[in-house]
């Protein structure tokens, strides 16, 4: 009952968010300077086509009316068009939509798995050994370029090393892809029973998601560090060194303690990196939604871009809605209110 | 019997300054006191004077960058300051425990009360939970929290200041220690809470035989709980006896400062106060630290000042202590 009541408020409080989002895309992609029209119709058009074009497209109508019109269409479940690929953009969101929430997914899980022990064991001997190496490390995450990162991991990796498959795509060519059920190729693979797909759509994440581990995890080292730090310098665990309580548990409250802060960054980190996934896809020719997203802003292709956006502002939502409930479960003091 | 002696305590902090050079802030100054069986001390002075540094010397809790050059600590037989951790582990929480003085953000605010008391036993020995879950009922209601059943599946941040306060006195008392060392056990309560408070301590420490530290800025505290007290000022102790004998005598001229600041002493002679502040820890003078705001200074403070006994185990570290005449 909680729970119901909580979510429904939170999606109340999240809709006015949704509708900003909606609304300032709309209005830069149009106040961008480029004119899709004139993309459409191509070197050969002339003035009257050129105006038939945009009459068609409603691009004549006003600002507000536009927008209107586009908001009337979405409460329909009308997302537009693609320009460039003519298929409805609903459609080309659910064909690349789980290609990225696969990689950013494993990339997130396994940063988080790596990243948080780290942090722990960093903030336990600050400026130990353990800690100088885990900022180095995590300093190169930081301040790399994903894209550098991205092509010297091809370089050494593919070019030098011959370790990883070529940075084709999500399945080496030579292989034939699975049935489509889920979108992901691993789970897809396994549910066919196809092993060969299996081993080369896994061969093809090595890269991408190891180097988009890398910038996944040096954040949740920093941030993990930083909350456990403050857990070990509270009253509380002061007074529980004061108790005679063993150092085991005194780690084992520490740890129950940063769950709830270092999981609701983990949150945060998951809806940045959905948006940041678009540069790595980039680079190892992925063909997931950051891929499509970073075409379509590109090539102006006005429905796409306000689609790629809009995907991006309902999974926040969605994944705050998530980790809220969670800290909620584990933390007493939400659960008064 | 002695069951706590500090003898010679110094304590110092070392740190590098900003320009890499060394400093040494030398917060404790040669600290000598006992606490003897069923006995309760206070310990007063104003702040910076050392008061909880005593305290956590004597629980074995200081880490860097504070040290300790010399000084002697010994609890029930045992020098504190040889131990290694896990024996310390097996005397603090068990026979020597604390109360400190921020109760709502002491307890670990992501377990129930009546948790937190069955951990501070099954960290020390080997009850069983429902055995612990019955002491921690009756503990509880020896320090008279209302309603201990409802009060065990609280949450600390539901609890009041005074309500947490006594859940930090029964943590302190559920395992039975010999010595319950009390820091500030009040502040942030108010008037009325904390003279409860004080009275369920006094009465629960009394009645099983404990010894107790309080250590408070509340001279009526002290003359009311207390058996024998400690005056301390910058780092050393400047005068300690019985509290009667003090209260009476006030040999220190700090000690004399102290008292005639007390509320009900000025509405009776005008506001007294204790001028000046505290010497700088980095920087100490040699001879007698209050030298400099005390008003009966002489050419003689420069140089250390001697313990001279008053009476029986009353000591004044004063040049001038046998001159100045009682108030």
């Amino acid at each position: 009952m909680l729970i119901l009541r909580f979510t429904l408020r939170r999606l109340l409080v999240a809709a006015p968010t949704v509708l900003g989002v909606l609304f300032i895309t709309f209005m830069l992609v149009r106040i961008g300077h480029q004119d899709p029209v004139a993309m459409l119709a191509g070197p050969m058009a002339d003035r009257a086509m050129l105006e038939m074009i945009r009459t068609q497209l409603g691009l004549d109508q006003p600002l507000f009316t536009q927008f209107a019109g586009y908001l009337w269409r979405l409460a329909q479940g009308d997302l537009g068009r693609s320009w460039q690929s003519n298929q409805p953009v609903l459609h080309e969101i659910i064909a690349h939509f789980p290609t990225t929430l696969e990689l950013t997914l494993l990339s997130v899980g396994l940063g988080a798995i790596i990243g948080v022990p780290v942090g722990l064991r960093a903030a336990f001997r600050p400026n130990g050994w353990f800690d100088q190496i885990s900022r180095v490390v995590s300093l190169l995450g930081f301040s790399v370029p994903t894209y550098w990162m991205g092509l010297m991991a091809i370089f050494i990796f593919f070019f030098l090393l011959r370790l990883a498959p070529a940075p084709m795509g999500r399945l080496s060519l030579e292989v034939i892809a699975p049935p489509t059920i889920t979108g992901s190729l691993v789970i897809d693979s396994i549910a066919a029973g196809n092993w060969e797909a299996l081993r080369s759509a896994l061969a093809q994440l090595m890269l991408p998601v190891s180097c988009f581990t890398l910038i996944a995890a040096a954040p949740v080292v920093k941030q993990t560090r930083a909350v456990a730090i403050e857990i070990l310098g509270s009253d509380y665990i002061r007074y529980a060194r004061a108790c005679g309580f063993s150092p085991r548990t005194v780690r084992r409250i520490v740890l129950r303690n940063a769950v709830a802060p270092v999981l609701t960054f983990i949150g945060t980190q998951l809806t940045s990196l959905l948006a940041a996934a678009s540069l790595i896809e980039f680079i190892f020719a992925w063909g997931g939604l950051g891929h499509w997203g970073l075409n379509a802003i590109l090539l102006g292709d006005f429905a796409a871009v306000q689609g790629y956006v809009l995907t991006l502002a309902l999974f926040s939502v969605f994944v705050f809605l998530v980790i809220d409930l969670l800290v909620l479960l584990l933390e007493p003091r939400g659960q008064r209110r | 019997m002695t069951l706590l002696s500090v003898e010679d305590l110094h304590v110092h902090f070392v740190t590098r300054g900003l320009d890499n050079r060394i400093r040494t802030a030398r917060a404790l100054n040669g600290v000598s006191f006992t606490v003897e069986q069923g006995e309760i001390v206070g310990l007063v002075g104003e702040t910076g004077a050392g008061k909880s540094l005593t305290a956590l010397a004597a629980m074995g809790l200081l880490r860097p960058p504070a040290m300790i050059p010399t000084g002697a600590i010994r609890f029930d037989g045992q020098n504190i300051l040889a131990l290694p951790p896990r024996e310390l582990n097996a005397i603090r929480g068990v026979r020597m425990t604390m109360i400190v003085q921020s109760p709502l953000t002491s307890l670990d605010p992501l377990a129930r009360v009546g948790d937190q008391l069955v951990r501070m036993q099954q960290q020390h020995s080997r009850i069983s939970r429902a055995e612990a879950v019955k002491r921690a009922l009756a503990v509880l209601d020896e320090v008279r929290v209302a309603d201990p059943e409802r009060r065990m599946r609280a949450w600390p941040h539901e609890l009041s200041g005074g309500m947490a306060q006594r859940v930090l006195i029964a943590m302190a008392l559920v395992n039975r220690p010999r010595l319950v060392i009390a820091d500030e056990p009040t502040t942030g309560l108010d008037v009325t809470v904390q003279a409860q408070v004080l009275d369920t301590l006094r009465d629960l420490v009394r009645a099983n035989g404990m010894s107790a530290i309080i250590i408070t800025h509340d001279l009526g505290v002290v003359a009311h709980h207390c058996d024998r007290m400690a005056v301390m000022f910058a780092g050393t102790i400047v005068e300690q006896g019985r509290v009667s004998d003090v209260f009476r005598e006030q040999r220190h001229p700090y000690t004399r400062a102290l008292i005639s600041a007390t509320p009900k002493r000025i509405a009776a002679q005008g506001f007294g106060q204790v001028g000046g502040t505290p010497p700088d820890l980095y920087n100490l003078p040699g001879g007698c630290l209050y030298r400099d705001r005390c008003g009966r200074a002489t050419e003689l403070c420069t140089s250390a000042p001697p313990l001279i006994g008053i009476g029986p185990g009353h000591g004044v570290l004063c040049h001038h202590a046998a001159e100045i005449p009682a108030p």
